[in-house]
């Protein structure tokens, strides 16, 4: 049981990263980011590039993944959701579905659906009164405690983090003032790629690399980023905390294989009886 | 050649099909379904499942309509307070469950192996050798029976309220319209053509297996709403057909492009459809035909949303 939590503790600071940016973005650009999975995976792979072909260790090839997505990320806002500004958020939704599909399947092109591993050492588990914990989940928790305080020190200490914030919450009156809305807009996608290209690393780490694994994780964040308040990226981390926890003690009654399906009763059951979330404001239209 | 043509008109009235039915919900109704694949595996799997219990076709058709069209309404009640992201993420949620539960629950429905040798209905009656037309002749009728219908709903009083909803729900709960029967029925009757095409679907595969329900249908069925434009049925007949020829056009890519493998060929293909959804969006929103309306289109609000 304390196993289980320990597990879910670290597969909830693997989702609240992603549901960190899903919420970022969703608040500054009013929709759903649905290609988040195949954003986990595209960084994943961009790491299994650097690590295998290229030769890089691990903690380089984890920061060359999370530029290389940020960049990634700027083109896609800039070549492919900046042209449809002015159509209706669900036109962005399907949009960002379709990004997904050519993500996914520009990376099947290239990698076709072989299972691939990392090329890094494996080491033996600690173990501490009974406690497993592997290297790779030390590696997960020290990497997505430290990448959420610097989110943390960006969104409120920092004056980009201003203007996110401000845009967030009422993007009339940011731009009245003057805050340059397509530039907060590209750094937030940056953001974004980063915080999700470090998941998918992660996720690699500690497995596979495969072309699903994003999908895998998607109705976890998605779960994750609505319990928190959709556009609350404080709240995100509460609801992937949630998550891992109840997806993992979970696997001590149902299988493991209905990870996911555990991930949407849980969603169903907030959308039904706090449908803003736990930390949403009350903002939500009829 | 003969052959060919009758399998892509059945694909054709296929995508037709998972189009009316999408065009209900979402070009409708307002209301976005991102797991369309989800309930395309439920009717399939219904269909087979009670087909190869001996169940007759028809009923077994009728069975996998109204377990589809049950599900859609549950699940659209999940969402009711909230605006579409909700039900987006909520139904793609379903989905991927669908598809945990076809691969998983080997008992039921054969795991990722499938289900295969799924009893084709009349078949002993119309005879192997003319079955492929027999069934496209179907398919066709069902199609303009599942236009006749939705076209008397859509110009019903039900679906002007069910447009109103879509425009603002606040507005027709003000005129007195009850905002979530509506939303359920609608939702309900798409799930009812998607479960209708699901059967149909075993039925002409007469095999199904779990990979054949996943995103791509979702995608392809969005592509070919908006291609036809949102809420026209009649501009999704030629919608189908365009996105079919897409499709069975690049199917053709790897004869071009030889040194492509099986596999690298098909990804390439679903790129490519995928970039055309996006280049779509971009360049004709509308799709090639309007939505049959009264008014006229209300002007687009110069937006700052980036």
């Amino acid at each position: 049981m304390m196993q289980a939590l320990l597990n879910g503790l670290v597969s909830g600071l693997l989702i609240a990263l992603p549901a960190i940016a899903l919420s970022l973005t969703y608040g500054i650009l009013n929709f759903a980011n649905f290609s988040i999975g195949a954003m986990i995976t595209t960084g994943a792979y961009l790491a299994y590039i650097a690590n295998t072909s290229f030769g890089a260790p691990i903690v380089l090839a984890a920061p060359i993944a999370a530029i290389v997505l940020a960049l990634i990320a700027i083109a896609i806002q800039r070549g492919v959701y900046r042209q449809i500004r002015n159509a209706d958020h669900v036109t962005l939704l399907v949009a960002s579905m379709g990004v997904a599909f050519v993500l996914e399947n520009v990376l099947r092109f290239f990698y076709g659906a072989d299972v691939r591993t990392l090329d890094v050492p494996v080491a033996r588990p600690l173990i501490w009164h009974g406690l497993r914990l592997n290297h790779e989940q030390l590696q997960i928790a020290v990497a997505s405690l430290s990448a959420m305080a610097a989110i943390a020190f960006l969104l409120k200490r920092t004056r980009l983090g201003r203007a996110m914030r401000a845009i967030s919450d009422d993007p009339d009156l940011a731009e009245v003032r003057g805050i340059e809305r397509a530039r907060t807009v590209d750094w937030t996608w940056a953001i974004s790629g980063v915080l999700t290209a470090l998941a998918g690393v992660m996720i690699a780490l500690d497995g596979i690399v495969d072309p699903l694994i994003g999908m895998n994780y998607l109705v976890s964040v998605f779960a994750a980023a609505v319990i928190g308040g959709l556009g609350n990226p404080f709240g995100a981390v509460v609801g992937a905390l949630i998550i891992g926890l109840v997806e993992e003690t979970s696997a001590l009654a149902v299988s493991t294989t209905y990870r996911q399906g555990i991930s949407f009763v849980v969603l169903v059951l907030v959308l039904l009886m706090r449908p803003q979330g736990l930390f949403g404001a009350v903002r939500i239209r009829r | 050649m003969t052959g060919y043509l009758v399998a892509i008109l059945t694909f054709v009235s296929l995508a037709v099909l998972i189009g009316f039915a999408l065009n209900v919900q979402w070009g409708q109704a307002g209301m976005i379904n991102f797991g369309l694949a989800g309930f395309y595996g439920v009717g399939a799997y219904t269909a087979a499942i009670l087909s190869k219990q001996g169940v007759d076709g028809f009923t077994a058709t009728v069975a996998a309509i109204a377990l589809t069209a049950a599900i859609s309404a549950v699940v659209s009640l999940a969402t009711i307070r909230l605006r579409e992201d909700y039900l987006a993420i909520t139904t793609l949620a379903f989905s991927e469950s669908v598809r945990l539960v076809l691969m998983n629950e080997t008992w039921l429905t054969g795991g990722t192996n499938g289900i295969r040798d799924i009893p084709r209905p009349l078949v002993g009656l119309i005879g192997g050798q003319y079955y492929e037309a027999f069934f496209l002749a179907l398919c066709l009728a069902l199609v303009a029976i599942v236009y006749a219908v939705l076209d008397r709903i859509i110009r019903s009083p039900f679906g002007r309220a069910m447009r109103a909803v879509r425009e603002d729900d606040v507005v027709a709960a003000t005129l007195g319209k009850n905002v979530l029967a509506l939303r359920v029925k609608a939702f309900a009757i798409g799930g009812a053509v998607i479960g209708l095409a699901g059967a149909l679907h075993a039925y002409y595969f007469s095999y199904i297996d779990p990979g054949e329900f996943a995103g791509f249908i979702t995608v392809y069925a969005f592509m070919t709403v908006i291609v036809g434009g949102k809420g026209s049925n009649r501009g999704l007949l030629v919608g189908a057909c365009t996105v079919m020829v897409l499709l069975e056009g690049t199917r053709f890519l790897k004869d071009f492009v030889p040194f492509l493998s099986a596999q690298q060929a098909a990804s390439l293909r679903l790129a490519l459809i995928g970039a055309g959804l996006i280049l779509i969006l971009i360049y004709r929103p509308d799709g090639l035909a309007r939505e049959y309306r009264l008014s006229v289109q209300n002007p687009s609000r110069p937006d700052a949303n980036s």
